[in-house]
């Protein structure tokens, strides 16, 4: 019996013994078809996902690759319909193909004629379809590149789009590495992304996501549009550029609420992207305002469905994602799949904590008892309200005081979900407070205050939860939340991620009302986060207090 | 009837007789009455149909030479047999033609297809009819032209031999003795062209029949126009309808070089696939075998809680399928094959015919305590002998209803013959090899030529697919252990006594249990709440984790998963939080996490803060010293009283006895309206009785000894008073003989093995003693098959109704 440190389960999860000797190669030789779905300490679990399967395809493995890694690293005999499956499943990717012809613009080529007239046959693909060029081949409306691959995808029958790309508008973009220089990770991701063409970057928060970005710019030499979250974020990218590329205050334009600057480099927020006005979206001419010769989308996972739609249209065009999770919670990674593009980098968060690139982050539960009265007044009160109710309750406040004063001297964050709450805790902490009604003004010098150690303690609503950069912040204290979503919880832990000055660890404490739902959400959170790989702790609010 | 057939018969020893029986089963069910009904039967249509379907390719090929070579019921010598099926081969392969020629004919002569000594081998009647286009010929000259008007059939003449002398007899006969001259054929087939000829050839090795509008036009060589009219000029070929023709046989003997098979080979054709390592396929057979009982398992327990109904028709609902297989998680089709299988185990069976619901049965209790290997032997052997075929579920029959997992018309009477052999052909591939299913199926083709076809091949196409996931076939490679299985079905027919001796093979289970995964009693906690068993636990561990967690993933390993849930379930199955951590230290192979051990606790310290009991009326007193002096007092003692508050007690007792009881005692309570008796319970386990399931007989049925010889000894005898033509014996005057029952019984036995005639007593079925001279036959099921002399015929004479038994002389 081989004693290999990996275990293939029937629902097509493998289990990798992280402990066992040959626990890396083995890593090494799944992470292109299998994603990394939980790392917990021992034993590490991945998935194989048809989309994995053809994103290991489009990375040029072949399934002869993975079944044989999968059987040479297996400690029991693989089932053979797991193996059979996988191949099948890979043989599916680049039987088809879209490429571009002289004669007729778009293709849709295939090897397998059979397969072409499967998909010929396919009522929701027919109107996209030109003439018939010959057995193996047929025209394709040059328009609907994106929504063909789409619904091949669908199908089961994801194309290889092999077209091509436009250059775009040449403007020059070089990197200033002065007083930096690129992670080799970040060189690798942006190299990576070049050779696929379009694709997906995955590194997880505080991994410096934006260098990736700016170091694909410097590849693709070009005017470049960039979609990001929201205004904050937009202003983020632009000092960053600034500080990382040749790049000028004058080439870098922004297009949100407030301002409409169309320049080289332009950063839309999604928001202002998908404005509608008397049911018209007012703002597509963006797409076209420029001959764009790259288009780079913040925080894939996020992407609202109408994006997709003004993506499908610009298939022409570099495309790069960069997300620290390719997890959707409504389901549309194959959307990502097929129109953005595979996957084309990925490093796990544990990895780059080991190697010091994200500060390892301890998370902390503390349980609040709630008081005898408090308990009766959750009791009664209606269901829509008892979330508020537990996660406001007035007993959070003292403990979140204690918190603070234990990490007295660090800078730390509290963010929640509730004003009221925040409002109070502001009060009580002597702390400015950063909510939704806050101008963006005063949010940057707050920021910057932060940034500088001017203040220690800021308390942020959900606003803050994307895309800020918060260097500084070593301790996060979490009251309370959107009901436990491993979205908002992966962005939190983002937070207090980044590498610190003094080389520290960081903490996260939730701090959760026992018996309750808010204890309910927090098990979701305590599973996202273990299932991460974080040491996780649930300790008494009594044990805390009693420790003053 | 044939006379000379039934004399050769006849003229058998009673071994080659039973040899006869024993390969045709069919001929002794029930028992002809004589030689000739055997005959009759041996040669109708059916049974002989059915002898040819047990043919391989190459003995069908000798029949069917036989049958060309020999027309009109002529007789073949073996010489010339040989010659012509040597040339039906490819030049170089004769010289190893002799010893499978020699054992074909034998085996046709043994199953009377064939008889006659080899200077003339003849061909039994009956064997000709069932025979329509033996090796794709089409039918003689004589047929075909059969009902061509004379004069066609002269200007036929007049085009074939071109003005030579005619021949004497019938217009038919003159015709068909001119085509079968290869010359003449051969000349004619110069004359019409390469387009004719290149027709001629796409019918030459059949189908001999082809389509063509307007068939019976008039023609003849002068008016012939296209390639196809100068062929009915010539009476190459000749019309059978109005809009069909056909090839003479004689002119596709020509065509074919004398040939009557192409690429005959007296060999099966060897299988071929990809080569693997026969041990990692054993291994991979073995993780298969082991997760298929252990899906058997899990369906068995969760039907023990939740059982699902028995449909009306027999079988199980569609949704319950879809949920059985949602829960199990495999596709619906691999959870079709797990209910059938444990079904046809006897594991689970339905309560009631009507209205029933499908429960394990007691035999699943028994089967769960067994090892895996042993488990495992059970499903396998229960699925190689059921004649049911699952694979068809979720089609619908040719009345258009839906078929069911465990409906009763899911059954098919080839089913366990096909999987037989299906898994007979993979056992025989060389170790390691994984035989194609084109291959497969090219060998079963050659072992039964005639019974191919789309549903068989369907068939085995099932089995294939039912093999590999039951673990008969790891990779497509036959298992070492499903090796020993098939061997084992084949020796022990039909009574499966282990009389192993110490030198036998292994058993399948003995050969499965060293490849089955080490049972680990150990698992790694994480810090998100899972346990992950890095193999099969060992049994008390697995049932333990089952209760205080929820099981996740399976396949090698398995997950498991603590929730608030699970552990509560845990301790209201009597563990305490102290022994479910001691449990946790004991097993895990790490220390266990901090968030685990809390959740432990927590759960606890909540668990049971909130009492329910069961009572059936309760005391209430504002005064608690009343209710003290109540509680001290000896005749209220019966009442079993409980105090649960310093003004509350509760009894056992009802509220009626209790207001009696108290009211007796000198209280004077007031019964109070009120209601809420919670009753707690769990659903317990439910069992079944094991239906009395037929069990088909494994594979082709094959008749034990005793019932051949039997069979053969009340032929004879039936043929001995045929023959004789004997009169019915007048029954000897006298008392009717008596004997005690047990008697009669022994007697009767005694009489059967020295074939011995006998006097009884017997009543008829209106009650009326009489009396019978008898040659017993077979006793079985309470009936005694018999020859009755007294009535000249063979009876089945009721045991319970022979009064008595004596000996004859």
């Amino acid at each position: 019996m081989s004693d290999g440190p990996l275990i293939v389960q029937s629902d097509k999860t493998l289990l990798l013994e992280v402990e066992h000797e040959r626990a890396d190669d083995c890593r090494k030789a799944i992470a292109p078809f299998a994603e990394l779905e939980r790392a917990p300490e021992h034993v590490h679990t991945y998935r194989v996902t048809p989309l994995a399967l053809w994103n290991a395809r489009a990375a040029g493995h072949d399934a002869e690759q993975v079944i044989d890694a999968l059987i040479s690293f297996s400690r029991y005999p693989v089932p053979h319909a797991l193996l059979v499956d996988i191949a099948e499943t890979m043989s599916r990717y680049g039987r088809l193909k879209l490429e571009k012809s002289d004669l007729y613009g778009l293709t849709l080529t295939s090897t397998d004629k059979a397969v072409l007239e499967e998909v010929l046959r396919a009522r929701k693909i027919q109107p996209m379809l030109g003439e018939r060029i010959a057995d193996d081949s047929v025209a394709v409306h040059p328009s609907e590149r994106g929504n063909i691959k789409q619904a091949l995808l669908k199908l089961g029958w994801p194309a290889e789009d092999l077209a091509g790309y436009v250059n775009g508008e040449a403007h020059p973009i070089t990197l200033t590495e002065d007083t930096w220089t690129l992670r080799p990770y970040q060189r690798d991701a942006a190299d990576a992304f070049w050779h696929g063409g379009s694709g997906v970057v995955v590194l997880p928060c505080g991994a410096g996501k934006t260098i990736v970005g700016a170091a694909a710019m410097a590849h693709a030499q070009a005017t470049t549009l960039i979609l990001v979250t929201n205004t904050v974020s937009a202003h983020q990218w632009k000092q960053e550029l600034l500080k990382r590329t040749s790049l000028t205050e004058d080439e870098i334009g922004e297009y949100t609420g407030t301002k409409k600057e169309i320049r080289p480099v332009t950063i839309a927020t999604y928001q202002v992207m998908t404005t509608r006005r008397q049911g018209v979206y007012r703002h597509l001419e963006l797409f076209d305002a420029r001959d764009w010769g790259l288009v780079i989308y913040d925080e894939v996972h996020l992407l609202p469905a109408p994006i997709f739609r003004m993506t499908a249209d610009l298939q022409a065009r570099r495309r790069v994602g960069l997300t620290a999770t390719l997890v959707r919670e409504d389901g549309r990674e194959g959307d990502v799949f097929s129109l953005i593009g595979p996957k084309r980098y990925d490093a796990p968060w544990k990895e780059m904590e080991n190697q010091g690139w994200i500060a390892p982050a301890d998370c902390v539960e503390v349980r609040v008892t709630l008081t005898d009265q408090e308990r009766l007044a959750y009791a009664m009160a209606e269901s829509e309200e008892r979330y508020r109710f537990c996660a406001t309750t007035p007993s959070k406040t003292r403990v979140t005081e204690t918190l603070v004063r234990r990490h007295a001297g660090e800078q730390v964050l509290v963010i929640g979900q509730y004003i009221d709450q925040l409002d109070e805790l502001a009060e009580h902490l002597n702390a400015p407070v950063i909510k939704g009604e806050t101008r963006v003004k005063e949010r940057e010098r707050l920021y910057q205050a932060f940034r500088d150690k001017e203040i220690q303690v800021l308390v942020v609503s959900k606003v803050a939860n994307f895309s800020i950069d918060l260097p500084e912040a070593s301790v996060a204290i979490q009251v309370s939340g959107t009901f436990g979503s491993r979205q908002e919880e992966a962005q939190r832990l983002g937070r207090v991620l980044r590498p610190k000055a003094s080389g520290g660890g960081a903490r996260f404490y939730s701090v959760v009302s026992r018996d309750t739902v808010d204890q309910d959400f927090a098990a979701h959170r305590q599973r996202f986060l273990a299932e991460q790989g974080y040491a996780y702790q649930i300790i008494d609010a009594d044990d805390v207090l009693a420790s003053e | 009837m044939n006379t000379e057939f039934t004399e050769w018969l006849r003229g058998l020893a009673d071994e080659r007789l039973r040899v006869l029986v024993a390969a045709r089963p069919e001929l002794i069910t029930p028992v002809p009455a004589h030689l000739e009904g055997l005959v009759i039967r041996a040669t109708s249509p059916s049974a002989t149909g059915r002898a040819l379907d047990r043919l391989n390719r190459f003995a069908l090929a000798v029949v069917e030479t036989l049958l060309v070579m020999s027309p009109d019921d002529g007789a073949l010598s073996y010489d010339d047999l040989r010659k012509t099926v040597a040339r039906s081969m490819p030049s170089g392969d004769t010289a190893h033609l002799e010893e499978p020629l020699r054992d074909a004919v034998d085996r046709l002569q043994a199953m009377a297809l064939v008889y006659g000594p080899d200077t003339a081998l003849r061909l039994a009647p009956g064997v000709r009819d069932v025979s329509e286009t033996p090796a794709g010929l089409g039918p003689p000259a004589t047929e075909v032209f059969r009902h061509h008007p004379p004069e066609r059939l002269e200007e036929l003449i007049q085009a074939v031999h071109r003005g030579r002398p005619g021949r004497e007899g019938a217009v038919v006969e003159r015709l068909a003795g001119l085509l079968a001259e290869g010359g003449i054929v051969e000349r004619l087939l110069d004359d019409v062209g390469p387009q004719a000829r290149a027709a001629l050839d796409e019918l030459a090795w059949g189908p001999p029949t082809g389509r063509l509008p307007n068939a019976r036009r008039e023609v003849s060589v002068a008016t012939a126009q296209s390639p196809i009219e100068q062929l009915l000029a010539r009476g190459l070929l000749a019309a059978t309808g109005d809009d069909s023709v056909v090839l003479p046989r004689e002119v596709a003997l020509v065509l074919r070089g004398g040939r009557v098979h192409r690429d005959l080979h007296p060999g099966a054709p060897s299988l071929d696939g990809a080569e693997r390592d026969q041990s990692l396929a054993d291994r991979t057979a073995a993780g298969q075998a082991f997760s298929f009982v252990r899906t058997v398992e899990e369906l068995c327990e969760h039907w023990s809680v939740d059982a699902p109904g028995t449909l009306r028709t027999g079988g199980l609902a569609v949704r319950d399928l879809k949920r059985i297989a949602q829960l199990l998680d495999v596709p619906e089709w691999t959870a079709a094959l797990v209910v059938e299988v444990t079904h046809a185990a006897g594991l689970v069976a339905s309560s009631a015919s009507v209205d029933g619901e499908w429960l394990p049965t007691t035999a699943y209790d028994i089967w769960r305590v067994k090892a895996t290997e042993d488990r495992w032997e059970a499903l396998a052997t229960a699925w190689l002998t059921s004649d049911r075929v699952p694979g068809l579920v979720g089609e619908r029959d040719d009345r258009d209803r839906l078929l069911n997992v465990l409906h009763p018309e899911l059954r098919r009477p080839a089913a366990a013959e096909v999987r037989l052999r299906t898994l007979r052909v993979l056992a025989s591939a060389a170790s390691g090899l994984a035989p194609s299913s084109e291959s497969v199926r090219e060998r079963l083709a050659f072992e039964q030529p005639r019974r191919r076809g789309a549903y068989r091949d369907r068939l085995v196409d099932f089995t294939v697919r039912e093999a590999e996931h039951i673990g008969f076939t790891g990779l497509g490679v036959m298992s070492v252990f499903g090796r020993g299985l098939l061997r084992g079905a084949e020796q022990s027919r039909p009574a499966r006594e282990p009389q192993r001796a110490r030198s036998a093979p292994a058993t399948p289970a003995e050969l499965l249990a060293p490849l089955l995964p080490e049972p680990v009693d150990h698992v790694v906690l994480q810090a998100d709440l899972t346990a992950v068993a890095p193999g099969p636990l060992t049994s008390e561990l697995g049932r333990w984790l089952a209760l205080a967690a929820d099981i996740e993933s399976k396949g090698g390993a398995t997950v498991y998963r603590f929730a608030e849930s699970s552990i509560r379930r845990a301790l209201d199955a009597g563990s305490s939080a102290d022994d479910l951590v001691a449990m946790l230290e004991k097993h895990s192979t790490t220390p266990v996490p901090q968030p685990l051990r809390y959740l432990l606790t927590d759960v606890a310290r909540r668990h049971g803060r909130i009492r329910v009991g069961t009572a059936s009326a309760y005391v209430r007193c504002d005064d608690p010293s009343l209710l003290d002096e109540m509680m001290a007092d000896k005749r209220a003692v019966p009442l079993r009283l409980r105090r649960l508050a310093p003004t509350v007690v509760a009894s056992r007792s009802s509220r009626a006895v209790v207001v009696d009881s108290l009211r007796a005692i000198g209280y004077s309570p007031v019964a109070e309206s009120s209601e809420g008796d919670v009753l707690v319970t769990r659903a317990d386990s439910r069992r079944t009785e094991r239906a009395a399931a037929s069990r088909p007989a494994l594979g082709p049925s094959v008749p034990d000894a005793e019932l051949v010889a039997a069979s053969v000894r009340a032929i004879r005898a039936g043929d001995e008073a045929h023959l004789a033509r004997r009169h019915p014996v007048a029954a000897p005057d006298g008392q009717v003989p008596r004997s005690p029952s047990t008697g009669t019984v022994m007697a009767l036995q005694e009489a059967i093995r020295q074939g011995s005639r006998v006097w009884i007593g017997y009543l008829d079925s209106q009650g009326h003693a009489t009396s019978r001279i008898l040659e017993p036959a077979r006793m079985e099921g309470g009936y005694l098959t018999a020859y009755d002399q007294t009535r000249a015929a063979i009876h089945r004479f009721a045991l319970h109704r022979i009064t008595g038994v004596a000996n004859v002389n």
